[in-house]
Order: structure tokens, then C-alpha cells, then sequence
């Protein structure tokens, strides 16, 4: 059936620069905010938004995020029209076929998709983007100026604009120059990875790119500026609010200590805009006779018995009696035994950290070129008393240390 | 290989003991254990042991029910073939007029057909008003081992109210010898009202009590089955059970889940009690929080204390509120400086700033859905 928009999702990236939180799960299925993976905010921001046909361009490590998205109930998006689809590369006849080779190559793989809901309008999404947006309001800006691609866009200060695609753009919005990570920015709209084509015109460029040998197949590197030579009617879409790329460890670290403030960041408790996501069913979670809980998120299935300081527990997380947490997110099943302390560290699944351990440290006990955030991947066990420093990324199991 | 046990819970009985809390509900959707109703738990134990058809008997007051369960889905019980099936007295009131089920056997003879087109041999019947998380693949498992004509699940440690409940002399054999109806004093293992027979039997026994105008299980099925020497195999379940009988009750019962043990039997990690989901966010606790032996569900907000409570999702304890010994549902709100003892709050209460309230352990302050104090 006809749809007015459809959203293409990619969400193939390996997001080497997590590194040891990527090593199992593809980037958007990264546990985020206490009860999330990253990709649950634009498909979240998607039913909200009233588009009910998303694809998820899928190519690393799939298995975990399609399990994730299974039927696409818990975004009540298991429709018998539209609903949420992953589509990975596949081969052609002639043993034609390849990799997803760039974002643009990728959604051109999928032509036949797109088509089989005639979209007047194809929204592009990033699946590693933590924010709160109605995709609505950006399609009537789109339909109002008429425009072939419009581009969501951030300001930013003039500093961080040198580590962003910034868009130029004149009086009226209007893009006349985009520049990748420019030395001397020109302006501060910084481009969000968010972009609605008018999809006849997206296909036209899809089509000419694909056509052209040396093209890299990206939308930022090759579709936008082949539209803007070609003087099609590009216009930036100014976003209000919070949003954060969480592609390396510390601005994801940031983007979990972001949760806590929800007047400096998004406010998950908020009713109308609501992010959905698939999540076991446990128990609440217990606190015991000398626990301490501050400034903290904690997650149904969770034991505390320890001390909890600004830090992000995932469900079925247990802290044993005297281990302190501060400053640290720890993902699900994470075990945390008597008299450990993990400070500014992120702990992935499963993952058990022995008694009287240290991981990490605050950033005042180090040379500042020396410290950063812990991070220990999943199902590994950290030894009794073993110490973990600060910046570490640990990926296979630690042995203990000698009794302090 | 087909699961060859089907699932019927009476979901039907109003505890008029429970007063506020079965106001808008019937017993079997009384909210317990911080996100549950009491029904998820037997819906759960059925699924735990592959039982893939469900009936769930309902006659009145059950709106509050249909919308928690609604398609089955979360209990993986929305299903092509089978799944789960909401019964309503729909052959019931042109026989026996108005009024509900009088007892079992009323409400069985109530939904005949239904059982007519049972596709498994056999019938687990359990009521949907216990909390308790039952091995019923095992208990199967012994139905089929022991040979007799029914199984009846009982327990060695009594919790319930001797005149609502029944109990068993056991033989040696481990056969049931003696049913006693609600007795005045405990006699005995106390029947936990879950049992497992053949079809072919339960439509004999619905058919043989209907037309004698019985409704008790107990005097039509149990003891008429001691009379005649039929084989009632007692399977004995020692691990915790919570039976949700009066207000007090209700309030003891949930304060048990704060002992480690009581959790341990009641969610068993194999055996997981599902429930409604809500997509809550996690439960935030404020600079100044304080939460000691406490159960806490997701979506709360607390930046009061709380102390030896149970809190549902969505509770807020705003800054300087304390709320010790207190079972707080869904959506309640504790505002600034509140101080709460003792009290049920029932869904989306709010107690305005300031206010001091205290009830007894053994008299709990009970506080209607929707209220404002």
C-alpha cells in the first residue's frame, strides 16, 4: 500500500571506536540510558512521529540487533502493512552483488523496498543518535519549501563546528555549500546524519551515483554536494534540543550521565514522546538494609546491597555488600562482588567483577593525558583484587591481583 | 510433540475481604509483588510448563482484567492455534439466571463447550487469585507416575484462612484419604486448589454436577471421589505461596517479598513470572535519596526515603517525603514532606504535602484507586 514516507535506518556500522562494547553487537544494539539500545530513539521518534514503515540496513555483526528487532512488536510496528523490515546485502543473479558499500550504496540496494510503498518522501536516519524528535514537523517543513533534501541540523559553537559536516546556508535556510570537518567554519549548522528526499529526486541521484565508478557511495561525500551542483533545493531544518552521537566511549558516557539530569538532557519519564523497547520481564529491584542509592538509575532484576553514585544500572545487575559504583555505567547481568569499587568505567553484559577489585579511577587521581573512561567487555570475569586502570578496554578475562 | 495439558483459571472470585482493593477489580487482578497482577502468576507457571492453550474463567468485574491480559501476547499466548481464551458466562445466565458462579463446578458448567473442544487430554485447573510459582510439568509428570484419577497440589504450611480453604488427610500411599471443607482450624495439608485430571473425567464430573445442582469442586468432585474410592494423588508444594484473602492479609503477603528467601522461590530465574509490559524507563533516585530494604519497580522516581516497602512502577516519593512499611501502586504520588506508615495506596493515589498518616501492621491503612488526600 502507498505510503506517504518511509524511513530507511542504517544501522550496518561496526562503530570501531567502541571498540570493546562492538566486539559482539553491531553499534545501534549498544544498551544505552538504563533500559535501551541506541537504536530505540529514532525508531521510537519514528512511531511517534506517525511513520509506521521503517527498513534497518543491517551488515556487522547482525545476529544480536535482529533478534532485538524481531517482529518489531515492542514499537508496535509488527504491521500486516508496513512495520518494521531488516534488510541485509544479498546477491543478484550472476552472482552479482556486494558488501553495502556506503550509506547512499546501501539504501540504493534497496530501491525495490522503497518502491513496494511508492513513498512520496524517503526519511534517512542514523542508528547511533541519542534524541528526542518528531519527524512530522520536519516533513511539512520539507513539503512547505518545496525542497528536493532537507537536512537536519544542529547549531553548534564555531569550535566544535571543526569536528562536524556543516551546512552553509543563506537568509532563507537554503544550502548553497557543504563542508566536511572545515578548519575555518563558515557556520554552526552542523548537519545530524537526519535527511528527507522527495524520493523521486533521491532516486534520480542514487541511480547516478551508483553509475559512477569512483564515488565512495556516501550521502554526506558524494549525494549531497552531486545535488547541490546540480542546484536542487536543499534546505536546512534547525533542531531544538538535546541531541548526542554516541560514537566513541566518552561521548557515550556522556550521553548515559546525560540521562540522569533530565533538564540538561532527555526526559525518559516524560509520557508523550516515549521511547519504546524490548526488554525481559523481572522482578523490581531490591534494596537492601545498607544500601546507599544517590543521583542514580537502577533496573528491574537489580540487587543493590552496595553503595550506587551517579551511575546507570542495566536490568539484573547485582552490587554486592561494601562494592561502590560511581560514575559508572554497568550493563546488564553485571556482577559487582563485596568490596569492589568501579569508578568511571562502563561494564558490559554479564560480566563479573571480583572482590575487592578496582576498575577505573576518578579523573583527579591521574595525569589528565592518562585517564579516561574503563571499559571491560562482555561475559569476561575481572579477579579478585585485581586492578583495572583508568582508559583501560579490557577484552578478555583479568586475573586477580595480591590481597591490599 | 504437543503439549498435552491445557490451562483453565477461574478468574471469576471478588474476595469481599479484600474491600478497596477489589473495588474496581476482581481478586485475580490485584496488583502484587511490585509489577504484577496475581495472575500473571499461574498464567506463567502454564507457559513455563508448554502449555500453549489457556481459559480463563471470568464473570463479573473483570474490565481491569481484559485490559491486562488482552491478546496473550505477553505471556506468548496469542497464537494462531489455541492461546489464550477469556470466558465469559456466556452459556450461564439463561440456566441460572444472574448472580455469579457459586462455586467451580457453576462456573465449569458455564463454559461446557469450551471443554468439549479441548484439544489436550488433559486439564490443569488452578484459580488465578494465588501467587505461587508452580513446577507444573512436574506436577504432571507425578499425575501420570501415581495413576489416579486426579492430582490435588497441597502444602504443609498453611497460610490461608481455614474457612475459605480446604485440606487433605494424605495416606501413606500418598493418596488423598480425607477432604475437610473449609474447617474451623487447619487439618492437615492445605490445598493450594490446583489440580490436574483427564478431559474425559472433568466432563464427566461437570456433567454429573450439574445435573445434581452442585457448585463446590471440593464436595462434588474431592469428596464425592473419597466416597467412591477414586485415587487422588496429593502432590505436596512446600515453597512459598501467597494467598491474597483479606486487606490484612494482602499487606502481610506482600511485606514477605522482602525477605531474600520468599523472592528466591517466587522468581525462580527458569521459570520467569511475566506480566504486562509498559516500556517504563528505570527508576531514578535523587542526591538525596534513601531506599533500605526496599522492592522497587522501574519508572519510579524517588528522591524521599523509603523504607521496608514495596513501591509499583511509576511511584514518585518527592524530597523530604518518608514513607516506611508501605505498599504503594501504580502511579501513586508521595508529595514534599509526606510522611506515610503502614498504608496501601491502590493506583494513582496522591497524598498532598505534609500530610502524616499512619495505619497498624496488623490494621494497614487501605487507600482507594484514584484518591486524594
Amino acid at each position: 500500500m502507498k505510503k506517504e514516507c518511509v524511513a530507511m535506518l542504517l544501522a550496518g556500522g561496526q562503530g570501531s571506536r567502541l571498540h570493546a562494547l562492538t566486539s559482539h553487537v553491531a553499534k545501534p544494539a549498544v544498551p544505552f540510558g538504563g533500559k535501551y539500545r541506541i537504536i530505540d530513539f529514532p525508531l521510537s521518534n519514528c512511531v511517534n512521529s506517525g511513520i509506521d514503515t521503517v527498513g534497518v540496513l543491517t551488515q556487522y555483526r547482525p545476529m544480536e540487533l535482529n533478534a532485538y528487532l524481531g517482529n518489531g512488536q515492542p514499537w508496535d510496528l509488527d504491521r500486516t502493512d508496513g512495520g518494521v523490515h531488516v534488510l541485509p546485502p544479498y546477491m543478484r543473479e550472476g552472482e552479482k552483488g556486494t558488501w553495502y558499500k556506503g550509506t547512499a550504496n546501501a539504501i540504493c540496494q534497496n530501491i525495490d523496498f522503497i518502491e513496494l510503498y511508492d513513498p512520496d518522501y524517503v526519511l534517512i536516519l542514523s542508528g547511533d543518535h541519542i534524541y528526542k524528535m518528531d519527524y512530522s514537523k520536519m516533513l511539512a517543513h520539507h513539503k512547505a519549501t518545496n525542497a528536493a533534501c532537507t537536512i537536519s541540523v544542529l547549531e553548534v559553537t564555531m569550535e566544535e563546528a571543526t569536528r562536524f559536516g556543516i551546512m552553509n546556508v543563506d537568509e532563507t535556510d537554503t544550502v548553497y555549500e557543504f563542508e566536511e570537518k572545515p578548519a575555518h567554519p563558515k557556520s554552526n549548522l552542523a548537519s545530524m546524519g537526519i535527511y528527507i528526499f522527495t524520493w523521486s529526486k533521491l532516486r534520480e541521484y542514487l541511480l547516478a551515483d551508483e553509475a559512477d565508478e569512483t564515488s565512495s557511495n556516501d550521502f554526506g561525500k558524494n549525494i549531497i554536494p552531486a545535488m547541490l551542483n546540480a542546484n536542487e533545493k536543499l534546505v536546512a531544518y534547525r533542531f531544538q534540543g538535546y541531541w548526542k552521537d554516541v560514537g566513541t566511549i566518552d561521548s557515550l558516557w556522556d550521553a548515559n550521565m546525560d540521562m540522569l539530569s533530565p533538564e540538561n538532557g532527555i526526559d525518559l519519564y516524560d509520557t508523550e514522546w516515549p521511547i519504546f523497547a524490548r526488554t525481559p520481564t523481572k522482578p523490581p529491584h531490591y534494596t537492601g538494609a545498607n544500601a546507599h542509592i544517590s543521583h542514580s538509575m537502577v533496573t528491574g532484576g537489580c540487587v543493590v546491597y552496595g553503595d550506587v553514585e551517579n551511575s546507570i544500572l542495566f536490568h539484573s545487575v547485582t552490587v554486592e555488600p561494601g562494592a561502590k559504583v560511581r560514575y559508572s555505567i554497568l550493563m546488564p547481568g553485571t556482577v559487582v562482588k563485596a568490596g569492589a569499587v568501579v569508578e568511571y568505567s562502563i561494564v558490559a553484559e554479564n560480566t563479573t567483577i571480583g572482590s575487592y577489585a578496582q576498575v577505573g579511577a576518578p579523573p583527579s587521581d591521574s595525569a589528565p593525558e592518562d585517564w579516561g573512561i574503563a571499559v571491560v567487555a562482555q561475559g569476561l570475569t575481572v579477579g579478585d583484587h585485581a586492578v583495572v586502570a583508568p582508559k583501560a578496554m579490557i577484552t578478555s578475562d583479568v586475573k586477580g591481583g595480591a590481597a591490599k | 510433540m504437543m503439549n498435552k495439558l491445557h490451562g483453565i483459571i477461574f478468574a471469576y472470585r471478588s474476595n469481599p475481604d479484600l474491600q478497596e482493593l477489589t473495588q474496581h477489580r476482581n481478586t485475580c487482578s490485584v496488583p502484587y509483588g511490585g509489577r504484577y497482577r496475581v495472575v500473571d502468576f499461574m498464567l506463567s507457571n502454564m507457559v513455563n510448563a508448554g502449555m500453549t492453550d489457556v481459559g480463563l474463567i471470568a464473570h463479573a468485574n473483570y474490565q481491569s482484567l481484559l485490559d491486562h491480559v488482552g491478546s496473550g501476547k505477553d505471556w506468548d499466548l496469542s497464537r494462531k492455534h489455541g492461546g489464550l481464551r477469556i470466558l465469559p458466562p456466556f452459556s450461564y445466565a439463561d440456566k441460572l439466571g444472574d448472580g455469579t458462579y457459586k462455586g467451580r463446578m457453576d462456573a465449569l458448567a458455564g463454559v461446557f463447550s469450551y471443554l468439549e473442544n479441548i484439544r489436550q487430554p488433559y486439564v490443569c485447573l488452578a484459580g488465578g487469585d494465588l501467587a505461587v510459582n508452580l513446577p507444573l510439568k512436574e506436577i504432571y509428570a507425578s499425575h501420570i507416575e501415581s495413576g489416579a484419577d486426579i492430582t490435588a497440589v497441597c502444602t504443609s504450611h498453611p497460610n490461608g484462612d481455614p474457612k475459605n480453604c480446604d485440606y487433605f488427610t494424605v495416606g501413606e500411599d500418598g493418596m488423598v484419604v480425607d477432604v475437610a471443607v473449609h474447617p474451623k482450624e487447619p487439618k492437615g495439608m492445605e490445598s493450594l486448589e490446583v489440580y490436574i485430571i483427564s478431559k474425559d473425567l472433568l466432563l464427566e464430573v461437570v456433567s454429573h454436577c450439574s445435573a445434581h445442582n452442585i457448585s463446590s469442586f471440593s464436595q462434588g468432585v474431592l469428596m464425592e471421589m473419597v466416597r467412591t474410592g477414586k485415587k487422588i494423588n496429593a502432590y505436596r508444594f512446600d515453597g512459598y505461596a501467597a494467598r491474597l484473602q483479606s486487606v490484612a492479609g494482602y499487606f502481610a503477603r506482600s511485606m514477605e517479598l522482602l525477605n531474600d528467601d520468599v523472592r528466591a522461590q517466587l522468581f525462580v530465574p527458569e521459570r520467569p513470572i511475566k506480566t504486562k509490559d509498559r516500556s517504563n524507563p528505570s527508576t531514578y533516585y535523587g542526591p538525596d535519596s534513601r531506599s533500605v530494604n526496599s522492592l522497587v519497580a522501574d519508572g519510579c522516581i524517588i528522591e524521599g526515603e523509603v523504607e521496608n516497602s514495596i513501591l509499583f512502577r511509576g511511584v514518585r516519593v518527592e524530597k523530604g517525603a518518608r514513607v516506611s512499611n508501605c505498599v504503594l501502586m501504580q502511579g501513586t504520588t508521595i508529595q514534599a514532606g509526606v510522611v506515610l506508615k503502614y498504608a496501601i495506596t491502590d493506583k494513582n493515589v496522591r497524598i498532598n504535602p505534609g500530610r502524616m498518616l499512619m495505619g497498624h501492621a496488623t490494621y494497614p491503612l487501605a487507600i482507594s484507586k484514584n484518591e486524594i488526600v
